[in-house]
């Protein structure tokens, strides 16, 4: 393949890149870029080229060692749940950037310790880079140039142009934003995708191997047994192994961890707490899948290639070997997906560090203090770009001029142990609050100049000079000082003797340093508040303990340097409602304080922005006592105020349960009062109009023809009839209302219910020329009182009877059965319910005002009866329509 | 109210415990996937084509992966 066509393959595949997250980051609040899933995927950014070519490498010549690098995230997941939700819970919480902003932050916002970790991870990275970058060259070359290669010391010049794209890739989408701390949907997406790429191109292979090139796992075995080396590939070998085995999961634990570029996808990166969830199984099985057939392409290579300096690159060799270039083109993309994640991501994360945590505390803070807004954030965004570039072109000529006789293995150990010296300080900070910062930098010193003496210095030493003077007679000759050897430990490999040494001796230097002298109050109180995060959390911005004297004009005005003066005001009015505080509040808080801090540290650090605030107060000194004093006191408050808070819902819930049963009695009893008031009159008239009778009757009896007598006794019986209708339907009420009538329900046949009723009333419908039709069904069965149904429908009939007004009037009775309940149509032709009686024609006693002039027969309370009578059955009763032509009324029955 | 709490409290302390099974996991993890563990395992023979010490890292990792899967899958969904 010649390389102009290779280099183009490239190009397209990043524009698809620059394409995929140029969506992302246009689309980012979609489903698709805030998922478990890409969370999970971006912590891939684990797997690089290391282990796209590195493993098998490893798995060819010194054996199962290469696994370990996979198994320390493999046991860290699990404890993910507990440690990892507590980094994301306060880096969220103080808007952290980086590793560095984070352990600086520990220990008291420390300006120093956050530039060392700074340096180390530095240090750490750019031969990590270089190793990628390494890997692109010379897979670069096997595509291009023959099956055979040596490593060849020619200048590719393809290499520092993918570089320089990577860093454009990084540059544009990763420095859009002043504030470091803001998600980067954009760069997450494309590192998913990668993701996603890398393991599928390499289980391709994989298969493609030992199922194609092989006849499966069994047979590769089968033919690598016959070879001389077996045992040392395929077993422990040794007691000591287990040591050195022991030693890099312990290194690889700590990477998932510390690497620049994890905390920047599991921790910065995180959207949702959640998402931890799904990457605790999902993210070993990602490395499960890639490391299954590692072993069988490794042996596949050597079964076809013999003891090959070469095997690194099998992945690549083999399917070339079997001229399947469209596979081994495959396989080059996969590794230059490993690549592009892994430096973007790491350059990201090692600018924000070396411009928050290095560059504007050291070098730009007074500059910042003077200048305006928009001035501010093209600095911060321009020193973030030069340092990508600049990062980016170091490891460029790290890869150049030194890394060239190391295998990628060695480069990424190397570098995982200097990354680990972060440890101690990093997870001692997490759960033991005596830690201090003077303790934290003298441990990291120690431990990096170690593991330059043990490593760094003998790798490069043998690897340039190809001397094995100072590997094998130590400094000045003194054996115990051999590096690799230290005080006589001969029994590790180089790396594992040297993460031995540099943690131990970091780890006892933080611890004793830390306990020999008394605590910084400041250092305390952040300690304080990263070990018990839960219980800090709740306490918000009075987490932090602060006295002095400080002016929220002098804080604001730092703030509008950094984030202009809309964001800033939004900010001070969010914070003075938060803590109900009046707007024109002169003298700053300690919340308000810590509050700005927070503000700032997204763009400048955690140390920056601690000492501009700082300029701009006046703080006192606190004792350390007082500190914690002052802690427990507000956790304390917290707490019985939540116990407060709770009594008092609960009595306010109570009050309201209280008010609203007031309220109703009241209602009941006006209802009571009407009621008896509207009683007391319909009993009135019939009363009157018996006793005008009757005094009549008394008075003229004798002299009264016969005629007008009768007419008088008549007057008096139906006034009689009346009177005890009423009295008997206000019984009826009453005792519906209040449950003491007991219905007799049975399965009855509607048709038979309407049969009796239209019986009953027949002689009175004849009389107005009413006809009746029901509705032609065979059976409508439902579960009812009858004599209460028949009631209901005698109050409906009747009262269409009474209004019909048609010279020829109609009565139809229809059904509707839907699932569980039965509606029962009444419909007639008669001249309708006037508008503004419509919604009272089901209350008591209510009667149209237009057939005053005629006193109805009625008492006023058959309809109110009928829906008490409905709603007793678990139904409903309503008026459906009512206009000149007619009405319809409906009630509906349960059938259960 | 009371019972609401009381609910509170047992959900708060199930968390905590099916958390604490998760750390059992990784606890569990360090000791099955080093030294002296492995060495029981560190052997010529070999399964489906895996070395004998692959298959048992192998395996253990597979466990690993379901069992977390199982203690998440079950308590927090």
């Amino acid at each position: 393949m010649s390389s102009l066509s290779l280099f183009v393959i490239i190009i397209l595949y990043l524009g698809i890149l620059f394409f995929l997250a140029f969506i992302a980051e246009k689309r980012a609040t979609s489903k698709w870029v805030n998922n478990p899933y890409i969370y999970t995927l971006s912590l891939a950014v684990y797997c690089s080229a290391w282990t796209y070519y590195g493993s098998v490498g490893v798995a060819a010549t010194t054996g199962i060692s290469f696994l370990a690098i996979y198994l320390g995230p493999v046991i860290a997941a699990p404890f993910w749940i507990l440690i990892l939700r507590k980094i994301i819970r306060i880096s969220k919480q103080h808007k952290i950037s980086s590793i560095a902003d984070f352990i600086s932050l520990r220990y008291g916002n420390n300006r120093l310790l956050g530039a060392l970790i700074t340096i180390v991870c530095v240090l750490g990275t750019v031969p990590y880079i270089a190793l990628q970058l390494k890997a692109i060259s010379e897979t670069f070359e096997i595509m291009t140039h023959s099956v055979s290669i040596e490593k060849t010391k020619v200048f590719s010049d393809y290499t520092i142009y993918i570089a320089l794209l990577i860093a454009v890739f990084a540059t544009f989408f990763g420095t859009q934003k002043t504030d470091a701390s803001e998600k980067h949907k954009g760069i997450v997406a494309s590192v998913a995708f990668e993701s996603i790429i890398k393991l599928l191109f390499f289980l391709i292979v994989g298969i493609y191997v030992t199922f194609f090139l092989f006849g499966g796992t069994e047979d590769i075995y089968n033919q690598i047994s016959s070879s001389a080396n077996i045992t040392e590939i395929t077993t422990m070998n040794g007691f000591e192994n287990g040591f050195n085995w022991f030693f890099t999961i312990l290194l690889s634990f700590f990477a998932i961890f510390l690497l620049p570029r994890q905390f920047q996808v599991s921790v910065v990166e995180n959207n949702r707490e959640k998402h931890l969830k799904k990457a605790i199984w999902l993210f070993p099985l990602y490395l499960l899948l890639f490391n299954l057939f590692v072993v069988f392409i490794a042996w596949g290579g050597l079964i076809t290639f013999g003891n090959s300096n070469n095997s690194e690159y099998f992945t690549l060799l083999l399917p070339l070997q079997h001229g399947n270039y469209f596979l081994a083109s495959l396989v080059f993309i996969g590794g230059f997906s490993a690549v592009i994640s892994m430096v973007v991501v790491s350059t990201l994360a090692l600018s924000t560090m070396v411009s928050n945590n290095l560059i504007i505390p050291y070098g730009f803070l007074d500059k910042f203090s003077r200048n305006q807004n928009d001035k501010n954030a093209r600095y911060i965004k321009g020193i973030r770009r030069v340092s990508i570039f600049v990062i980016i072109i170091a490891s460029y000529y790290f890869y150049f001029y030194f890394s060239v006789p190391l295998s990628l293995y060695s480069i990424g150990l190397v570098s995982f142990v200097i990354i680990s010296q972060l440890a101690p300080s990093f997870f001692l900070g997490l759960f033991w609050n005596r830690g201090s910062s003077k303790g934290a930098i003298f441990g990291l010193i120690v431990g990096f100049l170690v593991t330059l003496y043990t490593l760094v210095i003998p790798v490069s030493i043998s690897a340039f000079t190809n001397s094995d003077y100072f590997v094998n007679q130590g400094l000045f000759g003194i054996n115990f000082l051999k590096p690799y050897s230290l005080f006589g430990l001969d029994f590790l490999s180089p790396h594992a003797h040297a993460t031995f040494w540099s943690l131990f001796f970091n780890g006892i230097t933080l611890a004793v340093i830390s306990l020999s002298g008394k605590g910084n109050y400041r250092e305390r109180n952040y300690a304080e508040m990263f070990i018990d995060t839960r219980n800090y959390s709740k306490l918000g911005d009075s987490a932090l303990v602060w006295k002095g004297e400080a002016y929220v004009a002098d804080i604001k005005n730092v703030l509008t340097k950094f984030l202009g003066l809309a964001r800033t005001e939004r900010a001070l009015s969010l914070f003075f409602r938060k803590y109900d505080l009046p707007p024109d509040t002169q003298m700053a808080d300690a919340r308000l304080i810590n509050f700005s801090e927070k503000l700032l540290t997204g763009s400048i650090g955690s140390a920056s922005s601690k000492i501009l605030i700082a300029n701009v107060v006046k703080e006192e000194e606190i004792s350390l006592v007082e500190v914690l004093q002052i802690l427990d006191e507000s956790k304390e408050a917290l707490a019985s105020n939540k116990a407060l808070n709770e009594k008092t819902n609960e009595l306010t819930q109570l009050t309201s349960e209280l008010q609203s049963a007031n309220q109703e009695l009241i209602f009941q009893y006006k209802q009571k009062d009407e009621f008896l008031d509207t009683v007391a009159h319909e009993l009135k008239t019939p009363l009157t109009s018996i006793k005008a009778s009757a005094e009549i009757l008394q008075d003229d009896f004798d002299e009264m023809p016969a005629e007008l007598r009768n007419k008088f006794m008549g007057n008096i019986e139906q006034e009689v009839d009346r009177l005890s209708r009423l009295v008997n339907h206000i019984l009826d009420i009453e005792k519906l209302e209040h449950n003491r009538a007991k219905l007799i329900l049975k399965p009855t046949n509607m048709l038979n219910t309407i049969e009796k009723v239209t019986r009953n009333l027949s002689q009175l419908a004849k009389e107005k020329n009413i006809l009746f039709e029901i509705e032609d069904v065979s059976s409508v069965i439902a579960l009812y009182d009858e004599d209460r149904i028949i009631q209901v429908l005698t109050n409906l009939v009747s009262n269409s009877i009474k209004f019909s007004d048609k010279p020829k009037g109609k009565i139809s009775f229809s059904f509707s059965q839907k699932e569980d309940i039965l509606e029962v149509y009444i419909e007639d032709n008669s001249k309708g319910i006037p508008e503004n009686d419509k919604n009272h024609v089901f209350d008591k006693f209510y009667q149209s005002e237009n057939q005053n002039t005629l006193k109805p027969s009625g008492s006023g309370l058959g309809l109110a009866i009928s829906k008490q009578i409905v709603q007793k059955h678990g139904g409903e009763i309503w008026l459906e329509k009512t206009n000149n032509e007619g009405s319809i009324f409906v009630f509906s029955l349960p059938f259960n | 109210m009371l019972f609401f709490g009381l609910k509170q409290l047992y959900l708060f302390l199930m968390k905590k415990r099916h958390e604490q099974k998760l750390i059992v996991l990784a606890i569990v993890l360090v000791a099955t996937f080093n030294i002296p563990l492995i060495l029981l395992f560190d052997s010529q023979q070999s399964i489906w084509g895996f070395p004998a010490v692959y298959f048992y890292v192998f395996s253990i990792w597979l466990s690993s992966i379901l069992i977390s899967y199982f203690i998440l899958k079950r308590h927090y969904e």
